[in-house]
């Protein structure tokens, strides 16, 4: 019973209250998503400086060609790539790991959840700083310690070499977002009937065939989730790499994110940042579209 | 107990004892380094238990006091600009509370609409809302930069606000929506047929049942907010009006590296949100729950 039973009048009156309730929404969502989205595709077709606002001017596409014509962010796109793939693989693999034992039915296990999700509210700015502490290459903990243990010979450059950066901003990525996929992975596991495993167990299945056979195909959606999202999100990571690296050393981890924040902040072309800023966008909403295709989801919307 | 069954929860419990102490390192080598008098950082062999505790990085960063360090006969200030550190704290915390007021208040608003009445577009704003939320912050902040600018807002608190709020809104919004539709509509109906109106089924019997939607919506937004470097690197120009996040980029500036004084500002930054975690864990997890997490 809804309150359909009342006159048509009073439902007017109800509706009415309703947009009353939605409409800051409308209006907040009009000023801070809608508009500077519109502004980001509108200035990436534009010549715009921010120190000369006035001498604005429109360019056609030739942000785009800009773009396309610059290996750096060739370079960016494919170090983006790299950066991404190993990021999430390296998440998921240990994410999942780290679910599985904290499912098990331990005593005092809620302080280990506690401890081992706490990284993904420390602040990226932390992370970052305490890293450029611990990988100094003359006095950080992490050389000293490799050193003691006969691992290596010389200073490893974490943060002043090629791929030790790049390495190094995927260090840092793994440790704060592997929560994420922990905390996703072990709700859907506290799901699992227990009488799957019963029946395996009768048949003499060992824990790594229950793993497989039953664990792996339960968590097959809760994944594909996970793993869309997460890669859309690291993909358009900044701060993970500008704080610890800055994108070098060189260019050597820029992302495009960094790439569009050094040409609208360093290079003040706010129209080739936005031009990238929409090659961003467009490849989001193919991931995005992806993920509406897999899961056609709220179909049984509220009527 | 079987024998069996002892080795493997001994295997179990080291296995993440080891863990533990991996993830949670990077922290205890920063709150370790921060308890240590200026002499013995950069000692060698490093200990992660310091021979002596001072509180010193934290009495100057709070006081405000320059340190100086001792290079070639002479000293140089370490850092620069460390007495704006209570200054930057405030910050962080006035526009983090700022942005989440703003974007709970609203969103609690339309979800309760959208997932109650009924009329036209309704059912587009929980997309719209997913999209939004998926949009990076580097492509909002330049636009949201000009409008700034052209509100003659640039360079201060109420920008922050605002831009974070062009974060935190869409996520609000997806999680409140997910919440807002998993309550039971009949304790609210048979209110109204006792002849309550919709302001008082709202206030005295939606919002009750909300609250831990609202809570875990407000707990992300102020992580978000909190984390935020982006929109505080364009949006601010002048030292005194930074959040913490580009405020202690500022100790990069000395001629050293006052690695204590920084590791100090690690772990006050990390503070509030560590306190937050451990208050309100269960709440964060039914957010991920609902699977409206920014991250």
């Amino acid at each position: 019973m809804r309150a359909a039973d009342a006159t048509a009048d009073w439902k007017a009156a109800d509706t009415r209250i309703g947009i009353f309730f939605v409409l800051p929404f409308a209006a907040a969502a009009l000023v801070f998503m809608v508009y500077p989205v519109a502004d980001a595709v509108r200035l990436a077709f534009y010549d715009h400086n921010p120190l000369r606002p006035e001498a604005s001017t429109f360019v056609g596409l030739d942000n785009f060609r800009v773009i396309f014509e610059d290996p750096l962010f060739w370079q960016s796109l494919r170090q983006a790539a790299v950066w991404t793939s190993c990021s999430i693989l390296l998440q998921t693999i240990i994410g999942v790991a780290l679910a599985l034992l904290l499912h098990l039915p331990l005593r005092g296990i809620s302080v280990f959840r506690g401890l081992l999700l706490f990284p993904y509210i420390v602040p990226t700015v932390v992370i970052a700083l305490i890293l450029q502490w611990m990988l100094n290459a003359e006095i950080g903990v992490v050389n000293w310690s490799l050193k003691g243990a006969g691992i290596i010979d010389e200073n490893v450059y974490w943060l002043a070499s090629p791929n030790m950066a790049m390495l190094s901003t995927i260090m840092l990525n793994v440790w704060k977002y592997t929560p994420f996929v922990t905390i996703c992975v072990l709700a859907r596991l506290q799901t699992i009937p227990l009488e799957l495993y019963d029946a395996a167990k009768v048949d003499g299945a060992g824990a790594l065939n229950r793993f497989i056979d039953i664990t792996l195909p339960q968590l097959a959606e809760v994944l594909t989730v996970v793993v869309i999202f997460r890669t859309i999100w690291t993909f358009n990571k900044f701060e993970e790499i500008y704080l610890l690296t800055k994108g070098g050393p060189g260019t050597s981890t820029f992302n495009l994110a960094i790439y569009s924040f050094e040409q609208s902040v360093a290079n003040l072309r706010m129209g080739v940042g936005a031009a990238t800023g929409v090659v961003m966008m467009f490849l989001l909403f193919a991931g995005s579209l992806i993920y509406i295709r897999v899961f056609r989801f709220a179909e049984d919307d509220t009527p | 107990m079987s024998g069996l069954e002892f080795v493997r929860r001994t295997v179990a419990y080291t296995v993440l004892l080891l863990v533990t102490f991996l993830v949670c390192f990077p922290l205890l080598w920063a709150l370790s380094t921060s308890l240590k008098p200026a002499k013995d950082v950069m000692s060698t062999p490093p200990r992660l238990v310091p021979r002596e505790m001072t509180l010193e990085n934290y009495r100057n960063l709070i006081t405000g006091k320059q340190q100086y360090y001792r290079a070639d006969q002479s000293y140089v200030p370490s850092t620069a600009a460390p007495q704006h550190f209570t200054s930057w704290f405030a910050n962080s915390v006035i526009v983090s509370l700022g942005s989440t007021l703003i974007s709970i208040v609203i969103s609690t608003l339309a979800a309760y609409s959208i997932t109650r009445f009924r009329y036209w577009g309704r059912r587009i704003i929980p997309y719209f809302s997913l999209l939004g939320y998926m949009i990076p912050s580097i492509i909002l902040v330049f636009p949201m930069f000009l409008v700034m600018t052209e509100l003659s807002l640039t360079n201060s608190l109420w920008s922050l606000t605002f831009g974070y709020v062009s974060i935190t809104l869409p996520f609000c919004m997806w999680l409140l929506w997910a919440f807002f539709r998993g309550i039971p509509i009949e304790l609210e109906e048979s209110a109204m047929i006792d002849g309550a109106g919709r302001l008082r089924v709202f206030v005295d019997i939606v919002l009750p049942s909300a609250l831990p939607g609202i809570i875990a919506a407000a707990i992300f937004s102020l992580i978000v907010s909190w984390n935020d470097f982006l929109f505080a690197r364009v949006f601010i120009n002048s030292i005194e009006n930074l959040p913490l996040t580009v405020g202690v980029m500022h100790f990069f500036e000395g001629t050293h590296v006052d690695w204590g004084l920084m590791m100090a500002s690690a772990v006050l930054m990390t503070l509030p949100m560590a306190v937050l975690f451990m208050l309100m864990q269960r709440h964060l997890v039914a957010g991920f729950g609902a699977g409206a997490v920014k991250g």
